[in-house]
């Protein structure tokens, strides 16, 4: 289990070891080194529900032991046995008056239908259809009404094949095997969580097939229904945590890689072009397919940039003449290829990515690359690669720096933005007066309210934006939704898109009202970075001041909340046209407009969409 | 290899969350209410990792005490 960067040697190797051994001492040993560690660095308290079918209540300390080290503060609640719509469906139950960050549905075919799981084979086949329907309907009216009484996201484990399977001869030719009803189910799943944002899948039955016949104890199963084997407890925790970690921790954006002995075999300036090993035959295979991972990780949106000490002529000719080389130079969202030192080159590609370095993982199969890099940008999250590229290509498939739940298509845009970025900065460049270049932009912007499919994106932002954020308030996935509940609030999303391509959605507003009261506050403005410099958040401004005066409202209020990234807006509200109250100082700084009120829209970007000017529904 | 009584003693302690101190061979779930069914399948999982040994059914069955799991133990070749 891998502990976050900045916590101490000593009780990373505490984790380890109670990792590793699994041993109830050990366990408590590491909870205590964490508990004893700055708050800050042991993350927000987490409180995750579980409800379920089996026993897990014995070996909580090693569940609250993997999620951690993501890290959070965990508080793990078990709800009672078998009773999962009970505590679910029920705003009253004690399992939603806790609150929980998220909730955890453990089960298996064995008490959902043990008809089904043990006497499959007394059932005709319209019988088994009409078994799996069954749980198949119980399921999906769970989401259909749990998302109605709840805004925590949802985890529901696939079903892992039976403990107690024989999984003889029989099992296998038998078409009334309940394999298939497993399949079936867990298709079920993966569907539900692909249609609704809120429901995610926890993935049990892929833990258990990795873990292999050691995941399950039959004795113990049968004598406390504690199917997970203790053994594998540890084991089963990470996985759990690895799967709610996208809850806590924002994706890395940029994986760095080295070229020499890491994207192929061999040292280009000491071996020559033909010297070099990558293609389909040992070793040059290993290295392909870590230029395959690479370029998969791009698909899913992920930046690629090359930090390379080499001449850049050698490595243009070796890109351009090495056959069976899946990465091609233009893969790369940034390069270096230089002699100057690779966390110096780090901060330049960070610095025209716009991201911080906490967003960059780091591959080199140098160790003093590695150890350089840990020591001057502690942020970028190193991975233990070596001159052994199956270790490399290891460390790489299991990274789980990356993982999101799902790949939002502002997500695998990301890379051709970047192309249109530098191109646009090149216009720039070209153009004297700043306003002539914004007209040359042909911008396009489009205002339209948050809803169920645009959440994922809405929250984020939220999460990720640190410059144009006035108040950099990081609300989850259910905060947004429950926001979103309420009518007298306005959520705005803008989208943006100009000559060189569609940059999706790169702007939010929230305002909360009282219509009582008549008053409405800002929570949150922002924009991506990629929308900065374009005049876009008059665009969102202007709509946001429509709505609100269209909704009746009769004043205004915002604020400004200094962190040490977001000075480029401290003056925003002044250029909006706000007041600012006298008292309030330059960390914190409180605004006020009178409504109605209007903000004309920019002249050089073209306004669309349904809702510029009405009000909200 | 001799194990002590201190390492029987440690499992128990650890599983029951008490100090070593006070285990004796004499405590049993009817003495101490934290050794539950529960706290049962603890102490199988981690005698069976300490000790390198498997239980069967029956004789979890017959965790009474301390003393008669020491002595289950030996049946099973651990020497104390």
């Amino acid at each position: 289990m891998q502990t976050p960067r900045g916590w101490p040697e000593s009780v990373a190797g505490l984790v380890a070891a109670a990792t590793e051994s699994g041993r109830i001492a050990a366990i408590r040993d590491a909870l205590k080194a964490i508990r004893a560690l700055p708050q800050a660095q042991q993350g927000r308290l987490f409180r995750l529900g579980i409800c379920r079918t089996f026993t897990v209540e014995t070996r909580l300390d090693a569940l609250t032991l993997g999620l951690a080290t993501l890290p959070c503060r965990p508080e793990i609640i078990v709800g009672d046995l078998e009773s999962i719509e009970q505590l679910l469906l029920d705003d009253r139950s004690a399992m939603l008056q806790a609150a929980p960050d998220a909730l955890l549905v453990l089960w298996r075919l064995e008490e959902l239908h043990s008809r089904l799981a043990f006497e499959h084979d007394a059932m005709n086949a319209e019988e088994r259809e009409r078994a799996a329907t069954e749980v198949i309907n119980r399921i999906e009216s769970l989401c259909t009404q749990y998302v109605k009484v709840a805004a925590a996201p949802l985890f529901l484990s696939t079903l892992p094949r039976q403990s107690a399977s024989s999984a003889g001869m029989n099992d296998v030719y038998s078409p009334h095997a309940p394999r298939h009803a497993i399949l079936r189910i867990n298709q079920t799943l993966l569907e539900l969580a692909a249609r609704n944002s809120q429901i995610h899948v926890f993935d049990f039955s892929g833990w258990a097939e990795n873990a292999g016949a050691l995941a399950f104890d039959l004795k113990m199963d049968l004598y406390a229904r504690q199917p997970i084997s203790s053994r594998l407890l540890m084991s089963f925790a990470t996985a759990l945590a690895d799967s709610l970690r996208p809850l806590l921790v924002s994706p890395a954006k940029v994986l760095v890689l080295d070229l020499d002995n890491v994207l192929w075999g061999g040292v280009l300036g000491e071996d020559g072009v033909a010297g070099l090993k990558i293609g389909h035959d040992f070793p040059g295979n290993v290295y392909r397919r870590i230029q395959l991972h690479a370029l998969a990780l791009k698909r899913r949106g992920v930046l690629l940039a090359l930090l390379s000490k080499n001449n850049f002529a050698d490595v243009e000719q070796a890109f351009s003449t090495l056959p069976d080389m899946p990465l091609k130079l233009g893969d790369f969202a940034a390069l270096r290829v230089n002699w100057r030192e690779k966390d110096e080159n780090l901060l330049d590609i960070a610095q025209e990515l716009d991201l911080g370095p906490d967003s960059f993982v780091f591959v080199d199969d140098q160790s003093f690359e590695r150890e350089r890099m840990r020591f001057r940008l502690p942020e970028v999250r190193v991975l233990e690669a070596s001159e052994d590229p199956l270790q490399t290509l290891h460390v790489l498939t299991q990274c789980r720096a990356f993982d999101t739940y799902r790949t939002s298509s502002e997500d695998k845009r990301r890379s051709s933005d970047y192309a249109a970025q530098a191109a646009r900065r090149k216009l720039e460049s070209n153009s004297q007066d700043p306003q002539a270049f914004l007209f040359t932009l042909q911008l396009q912007a489009r205002i339209a309210e948050v809803e169920d499919a645009t959440i994922p994106r809405a929250v984020q932002m939220l999460g990720k934006t640190n410059q144009f954020n006035v108040t950099t308030r990081r609300h989850t996935e259910a905060d947004v939704r429950r926001m979103r509940a309420i009518r007298a609030n306005i959520l705005l999303l803008l989208s943006l898109s100009d000559r060189f391509g569609d940059q999706g959605i790169v702007g939010l507003a929230i305002a909360l009202g009282d219509s009582a009261s008549g008053k409405l506050t800002l929570d949150s403005f922002l924009l991506s970075c990629r929308a900065i410099g374009r005049g876009a958040e008059q665009a969102l401004w202007s709509s946001l001041l429509a709505r609100a005066s269209a909704m009746g409202y009769t004043e205004l209020h915002a604020e400004y909340l200094r962190t040490s990234k977001n000075q480029q807006v401290e003056n925003l509200f002044e250029r909006l046209g706000m007041a600012r109250r006298e008292s309030s100082t330059g960390e914190h700084r409180q605004y006020t407009l009178e409504l109605p009120s209007h903000h004309p829209q920019p002249a050089w970007i073209d306004s669309i969409g349904e809702g510029v000017g009405t009000s909200g529904a | 290899m001799v194990r002590s009584e201190e390492q029987l003693f440690r499992v128990f302690a650890d599983v029951l969350n008490v100090e070593i101190a006070s285990v004796t061979e004499a405590l049993s779930p009817e003495t101490f209410p934290n050794w539950d069914s529960l706290a049962t399948v603890n102490l199988v999982a981690e005698l069976e990792q300490a000790f390198g040994v498997q239980f069967d059914i029956l004789e979890i069955v017959a965790f009474d005490n301390v003393g008669i799991v020491k002595s289950i133990l030996m049946e099973k070749g651990v020497v104390f």
